[in-house]
């Protein structure tokens, strides 16, 4: 479903000194995504993760290489299209719910189901309400997005990136502001969503979320240091973890 | 203070746009404030000069006609109030007699008068304001000329009469304190006496002006009041100290009072916005603050860092402000200068500024106090979260019925939420609009050909004055022998204007200008009650009947020829001119009391008033011929003129404002909204719609700015003009609007360019990366 093909990120930083030095994040990274996957990219501070996750999603344009998007290539999309592509086949997540304020969370919600103008309002305006329900969240749809818990927040973000049934879901560290409790509903729900077919893309420091995933894939320095492909049944946890102090 | 240079320093490069924002507004503030105040201190500076050195009279009585020498001077004499007094012999030479370089003056609806200079006081001045002198053979030219036909020194003024011509050379400009302006409707060439005496055999009528100068604290009233008692020579207006003066404050210090009232404008428009920048960069500066307070920074320290940094850059902006003020003051108050001089207190044309740079930095001091004062409120943690004192912004609600238009939907929402952000941008937009709009029309109104109206008569297209001389009756036939049986004149009449004695509430006696012919050929539009009818009816100048407290139905008692009449009130009318003094009924004059005989004549369609004018002029060679568009616009004078240049300033800046405000708050919306940018393009809006929105809610905001400041413009300014119109006799104006130019060509004007301004200032949202901004 997405191919990433020897992608390359690098910066160019503000004063005349680093203008003229260009600060490499991704080096040639390359990898798949097939339909229905799970993945969680995992590495240290500064290895480029949120980086990989915005150019695979098209939110950022690489330096160098190809991503595709069954067989569409992301890297020569005109802003426009992209813009389009976003709204109506991916669903973004991110670590800090951003939502827009002068919105109650319900509206939030349906704004993208509304804008891409894909299916009816009432049609979206029921999905919303049914995704609100499954996460548990149905009694806040008239409310400020400052009166409720990031937990909730949380889960109102998953609902709004699925209210165009897209076909990937891109998620940046979504349990990085949340306690135990929430990561657990929040990861509950992701594994759900994958069971039904849905593929992910996640960016995670938290074992937690990598241990629901069907695949890790840990960065450094820019790089692929590892891929690992995460079996059912076992102990995943402690395969998961001997693997990390190996990569 | 390398310390807070480095402040200011890393302020433009961690929040470039809303630090330049901040300084383009404390450069425009200072700018507005010292150049305002610099046309200000030069306007009173000069007008103080002038008056010193010229000295003019505070009452003067025009007279034609014979008169007795030996009791006006008795009556100076012995009136305790007057301190010095003067008989100036004005001799008055037809337009059509004076040539410059090969052309009459009678294009110029001016009466000219050449006099000698005075002795005692009412000096004409040169242009370097000293008592000029003119040799034989030279003549002094009124200031007024060499600006509207260019005479300079060097020149030759030729006066021309049958067989008779006499060259003068123009030896030096003249300024003159009493009628410099175009207003004042006559003017005074200055020759030598030798001179005065050839040319008043040859041609000419002599006039003269009784003039007084009073002992300090004495009334004008108590004189004038003495004087008409008297029963002196008056054929001819009266004119005090205080009528002068409204016409030279009127003329050219219009251009000067407007600009300070712009500039007024401007700089209450930059402080709103500076006020708003300020609590913008110092909601920016939350966590800073909340810094120093967590390691324990006394919060007056806190304080006086944030203003020190903040007077750096009033120190800078005002430094930029008041350099930049001395071009564009002196651009400002070059009529002033011209017709004045530069006057002689240089502490006002240098200091007013200099103290206006005070009071601005006074007021960022105090801003910044405000604001930091109710930031240090807050606790540490909701300075860090930079969540302290924030307003919460409201919530609006997406149609259940789906999106037709989702970025009108989207952006009128937003905008009902944020409203309160958007009051500064509205205001400066209705102050732009106010801006272009007033001096617009206050220009259409005068220029209009109902304009006549406020000026004591009805619609004409030309007059006819032939004014008291030997051959008054003479003159009189031949004009009604020229118009008689003209097919090109449609309507035509004539009115006899002299002097009445009217009784005041308090029993004195007054005199009072009365036309007198019959007032339904050219219909006036009345304040109140209408045109007099019979012989026992009497209209009267708004100013008129102010003083003399009359109303309709009111009597009015007058003397005329040792008898005294009485006159029912029929009617107020506006008038501006004589000072606003006139009057109307049937009087029988006699022929030596007729000061002038007006006529005004209406052309028959598709006549065209110059052609008629000069064919008219040709007919009738010693008579003055008018015509009325331009009578309008040459007595008063300069000011439509000066309306034109203040209207282009005027619009210029509104939109120049308009223009750098919309992209500095596009700038500032568009920095505090990055993260709601962000999640849009995220959710899949193009930058297109972003910048959509962001332009819908501008434009939104500016149609409401142009109809709440076309509607201010109608009313408030409408007000405006009656007042500067009142002191002069019209009380009640109605600003004549021409609906295309104000109802559709200048709002069009000023959306295309905030329209230009928003397309480029909303440019940035390409640049803003989802990415960066999140994880930020």
């Amino acid at each position: 479903m997405i191919k990433v093909e020897q992608i390359s990120k690098s910066f160019k930083g503000n004063s005349p000194v680093d203008s003229a030095i260009a600060t490499s994040v991704l080096n040639g990274v390359s990898f798949e995504i097939a339909r229905g996957d799970f993945v969680a990219v995992m590495g240290p501070s500064g290895s480029g993760k949120s980086t990989l996750l915005y150019s695979v999603s098209g939110m950022d344009r690489v330096t160098e290489g190809q991503v595709w998007f069954d067989g569409v290539s992301l890297s020569e999309m005109n802003e426009q299209s992209l813009s389009g592509f976003r709204l109506n086949k991916m669903g973004f997540v991110f670590q800090n719910a951003q939502m827009l304020k002068n919105l109650s969370i319900f509206d939030n919600l349906i704004l993208p189901g509304l804008v891409a103008k894909k299916e009816k309002p009432q049609v979206i305006r029921k999905r919303a309400k049914d995704l609100m329900k499954r996460m548990d969240i149905d009694g806040l749809c008239g409310r400020d997005i400052r009166e409720v818990s990031g937990g909730q927040l949380q889960r109102a973000s998953i609902c709004r990136a699925m209210i165009n049934n897209p076909e990937v879901l891109f998620l940046d560290e979504p349990t990085g502001a949340l306690n135990s409790e929430a990561t657990d509903q929040v990861l509950d729900i992701l594994e759900d969503l994958n069971g039904e077919g849905m593929t992910i893309m996640t960016v995670t420091h938290d074992l937690r979320v990598a241990l629901r995933a069907k695949k890790v894939i840990y960065l450094r320095d820019g790089a692929i240091a590892g891929e690992k492909e995460l079996t059912a049944g076992g102990n995943r946890e402690q395969a998961l973890d001997d693997w990390l102090k190996g990569v | 203070m390398k310390l807070l240079i480095n402040l200011v320093r890393k302020d433009f490069k961690r929040n470039p746009a809303i630090t330049t924002a901040l300084v383009v507004f404390l450069i425009l503030a200072a700018l507005l404030m010292a150049g305002g105040l610099r046309v200000a201190g030069t306007m009173i500076s000069a007008y103080d000069q002038l008056n010193q050195k010229a000295i003019p009279p505070e009452y003067l009585q025009m007279h034609k006609g014979e008169y007795d020498n030996e009791a006006v001077g008795h009556f100076a004499a012995n009136q305790d109030g007057i301190q010095d007094f003067l008989t100036v012999e004005m001799l008055t030479i037809n337009n059509a007699s004076i040539i410059y370089q090969g052309e009459t003056l009678e294009k110029v609806l001016m009466d000219n008068s050449f006099v000698v200079q005075n002795v005692g006081f009412d000096y004409l001045l040169n242009m370097d304001n000293q008592v000029a002198t003119v040799k034989p053979g030279e003549v002094g030219v009124p200031v007024y000329y060499a600006e509207i036909l260019g005479i300079a020194p060097g020149d030759l003024i030729t006066l021309k009469k049958d067989d008779y011509i006499k060259d003068l050379k123009v030896a030096t400009i003249i300024r003159d304190a009493q009628m410099n302006v175009a207003m004042t409707s006559s003017k005074r060439f200055l020759i030598s006496p030798v001179d005065q005496l050839e040319l008043s055999q040859k041609m000419g009528e002599w006039e003269y002006s009784f003039q007084f100068l009073l002992k300090e604290g004495v009334d004008t009233g108590v004189l004038e009041q003495a004087y008409q008692s008297a029963n002196l020579p008056a054929n001819g207006v009266a004119i005090t100290g205080s009528l002068l003066n409204l016409y030279n404050v009127f003329s050219y210090g219009l251009v000067a009072m407007i600009i300070v009232a712009i500039s007024l404008l401007l700089i209450f428009m930059a402080m709103l916005c500076l006020s708003y920048i300020i609590r913008a960069t110092m909601a920016e500066e939350q966590k800073s603050v909340g810094e120093m307070k967590a390691i324990g920074f006394p919060g007056k320290s806190i304080e006086i860092l944030f203003q020190m940094k903040y007077l750096t850059l009033m120190a800078v902006a005002g430094i930029i402000g008041y350099l930049g003020a001395i071009p564009f003051g002196n651009f400002f108050s070059e009529a002033v200068v011209r017709y004045c001089g530069t006057g002689s207190s240089p502490g006002l044309i240098w200091g007013l500024p200099f103290l206006g740079m005070f009071f601005l930095s006074g007021m960022v001091a105090f801003g910044c106090h405000r604001v930091i004062k109710k930031n240090l409120n807050n606790t540490v943690m909701e300075l860090l979260r930079g969540s302290g004192g924030r307003r919460r912004e409201g919530h609006y609600t997406l149609p259940s019925s789906g999106f037709k238009y989702p970025n009108l939907t989207i952006a009128i929402g937003e905008l009902g939420c944020k409203w309160r952000e958007y009051g500064v941008i509205l205001v400066v937009f209705v102050i732009s609009a106010f801006l272009i709009l007033l001096p617009m029309n206050m220009k259409n109104t005068i220029q209009d050909p109902s304009f006549i109206t406020y000026m004591g008569v009805g619609e004409s297209d030309i007059r006819i004055d032939v004014h008291f001389s030997q051959q008054i009756n003479q003159q009189q036939d031949q004009v009604l022998k020229v118009l008689e049986n003209d097919p090109e004149i449609e309507k035509k009449a004539i009115y006899k204007n002299g002097y009445l004695q009217a009784q005041t509430k308090s029993g004195e006696w007054q005199s009072i200008r009365v036309e007198s012919g019959d007032q339904s050929v050219f219909p006036l539009v009345y304040l109140e009650g209408s045109a007099p009818i019979g012989s026992n009816e009497m209209a009267l100048s708004y100013m008129n009947a102010s003083e003399l407290e009359k109303k309709i139905g009111d009597v009015l008692t007058v003397e005329y020829g040792g008898e005294t009449m009485n006159y029912t009130i029929a009617g107020i009318y506006q008038d501006i001119t004589y000072g606003g003094k006139t009057a109307k009924a049937a009087i029988d004059y006699r022929n030596e009391d007729v000061e002038v005989y007006i006529l005004y004549l209406s052309l028959a369609e598709g006549i065209n008033i110059d052609t008629k004018t000069n064919e008219l002029r040709e007919a009738l060679p010693n008579i003055k011929v008018t015509p009325v568009p331009s009578f309008i616009t040459q007595t008063l004078g300069g000011i439509v003129n000066n309306l034109s240049q203040v209207a282009a300033a005027a619009m210029a800046i509104a939109l120049m404002i308009s223009t750098l405000i919309t992209i500095m708050f596009l700038k500032l919306i568009m920095a505090r909204e990055h993260s709601a940018i962000a999640v849009k393009k995220a959710i899949g809006f193009t930058n297109r719609d972003i910048r959509i929105q962001l332009a819908i809610r501008i434009l939104v905001i500016l149609c409401l700015g142009i109809i709440i400041g076309t509607v201010l413009a109608n009313t408030l300014g409408e007000a405006i003009f009656s007042l500067m119109l009142s002191s002069m006799g019209a009380s009640r104006m109605t600003l004549l609007i021409q609906p295309l130019k104000a109802y559709l060509i200048s709002p069009l004007v000023q959306l295309l360019v905030v329209a230009i301004a928003v397309i480029g200032g909303t440019k940035a949202v390409k640049h803003y990366h989802i990415k960066e901004q999140i994880i930020e």
